[in-house]
């Protein structure tokens, strides 16, 4: 589904990411782990076009990447970052975002639908009433997986999903990606995030130092641990 | 009725007067009295310049030379916007030349073809005195509006990626910053229009009522200006930011990183 083949991205003339190569096939669930400033968010970034590779592909359904294919990988990808944007003052509006899109103007959901998500994310109905400065971060997070469920995507890109959430919450996220037909690439340093998945992907400086079915001692760093392990 | 002119004996008492913020610069120690020699001198040339050709290309008065010095002043005010917003010349230069080209031109058109109309229609003394103002205020619009488009998704690059992860085009998705963009560069301009006649006495009108002209014709230059200078900054700058996305964009949507200087 995913693919990537000794791909190399730089910025500023300086390698970021150096011969990464990874599959990752329909329904699999990978997590990326390793020090800060080590490449795990370009990863993500890259896969959905944010930095074209100066060396290697980007496969999705086994075609490449291109100016021709990016916009429909984009709309079946959805990308929940650390502090995930809103885009809109009002929660109502920012879900609804998508939908003015002349690409998803036919498929605005129905309130049920809306609800339903909600209630599984566990957010209560009236944070559509809220504005998006009073929401927290764990609450930002939820509401933009709610979007993308909404718009009914299927693979996931996450990088720290779960940072911000309560045990609560975190457990309904975890129990709804945990689900079949859902393929996911996450960044994550979370024991109970790791239980999820099923390929343990570790970056080093740039480049992949191992891929295996289990995570090796180094993924469970706390940030602080990472940070005063004399990376950036 | 002619304006009195002003004799060169009474020019060099002028200068003169400089005097008195030179003396209160070495008195304060502001450091600026080099910085106000050199600008008095450079206004000097600058002007004296101008007042040389100007005088030339009123007296011929011709259509070519007339058009080649509106190009002349659009190609310089481009060049100053690509500095001035911190973009590489080379990458955007035709798109932004075009932007404030066509706007220009229209609002040339409208002002003084449809509405003033001199005889010859390319007569210097309007069109050279009315581009100049509407080219310098659509100018720095457009620093305004370039420098803050670029920069913003720039600085918002997650963010306008997320735009795109749901299904934005590209036009979609540059649209929150496009009028982020837009707004702050017409507030100016705005302002000045509402308060015109109350805080500030126009220029154009000062000027005119100076060279003779009744103040009801003055003022209604001045309000014919206004709005040409406003029409054209809303177009330039709109027009400008998307004729500008061709070549600031990648074939994947993403902004490309070499259009900026640093």
């Amino acid at each position: 589904m995913v693919k990537f083949d000794k791909v190399t991205v730089e910025y500023d003339g300086k390698a970021i990411l150096k011969d990464v190569s990874f599959h990752i096939r329909e329904n699999e669930k990978a997590v990326i782990y390793g020090k800060s400033g080590s490449g795990k968010s370009t990863i993500l970034t890259t896969a959905v076009g944010a930095h074209i590779p100066s060396g290697g592909k980007v496969y999705f359904n086994s075609a490449p990447v291109s100016a021709d294919n990016i916009l429909q990988i984009r709309r079946a990808v959805a990308f929940i970052g650390q502090e995930p944007v809103l885009g809109a003052e009002k929660i109502r509006d920012s879900l609804l975002l998508p939908f003015s899109y002349k690409v998803n103007s036919r498929k605005a959901p129905p309130e049920d639908k809306i609800s339903k998500i909600l209630k599984e994310l566990h957010l209560k109905e009236d944070v559509l009433q809220k504005d998006a400065s009073v929401v927290s971060g764990g609450e930002k997070q939820r509401i933009a997986i709610a979007r993308a469920l909404l718009l009914e995507k299927r693979i996931f890109l996450l990088d720290e999903v779960t940072s911000a959430l309560d045990p609560e919450s975190k457990q309904a996220v975890i129990e709804l990606f945990g689900k079949d037909g859902y393929t996911i690439i996450s960044v994550s340093h979370d024991p109970d995030w790791f239980k999820t998945c099923s390929i343990f992907i570790k970056v080093e400086n740039g480049k992949i130092s191992r891929i295996s079915d289990s995570p090796d001692d180094s993924a469970f760093l706390t940030h602080r641990e990472i940070d005063t392990d004399g990376s950036n | 009725m002619e304006a009195i002119n002003i004799r060169y004996s009474t020019m060099a008492m002028l200068y003169g007067v400089l005097l008195i913020p030179i003396i209160i610069s070495i008195v304060l120690k502001l450091g600026t009295v080099k910085t106000i020699l050199i600008s008095v001198l450079r206004m000097t040339l600058q002007l004296g310049a101008m007042g040389l050709y100007l005088d030339y290309i009123f007296r011929f008065n011709n259509v070519w030379i007339n058009s080649g010095y509106v190009l002349l002043m659009i190609a310089v005010a481009n060049f100053t916007v690509n500095k001035n917003a911190g973009l590489r010349t080379a990458r955007v230069f035709f798109t932004l030349m075009l932007g404030i080209t066509i706007s220009t031109l229209i609002v040339i058109a409208l002002f003084i073809f449809l509405s003033i109309r001199p005889e010859p229609f390319y007569d210097a003394r309007y069109l050279i005195p009315i581009t100049g103002m509407i080219v310098g205020n659509c100018m720095r619009a457009n620093v305004i509006a370039l420098e803050r488009f670029y920069s913003s998704i720039r600085k918002n690059e997650k963010e306008f990626l997320t735009y795109l992860l749901m299904g934005a085009s590209l036009r979609e998705a540059i649209l929150p910053y496009l009028r982020d963009a837009v707004k702050p560069a017409l507030a100016p301009m705005l302002s000045t229009i509402a308060t015109l006649g109350i805080v500030s006495l126009p220029g154009m009108m000062t000027g005119q009522i100076l060279g003779g002209s009744s103040p009801i014709v003055a003022i209604k230059y001045q309000i014919g200006v206004m709005i040409a200078i406003f029409t054209a900054i809303t177009m330039t700058t709109v027009l400008t930011l998307l004729l500008s996305m061709k070549t600031s964009f990648d074939n994947y949507s993403i902004l490309r990183k070499d259009i900026f200087r640093q």
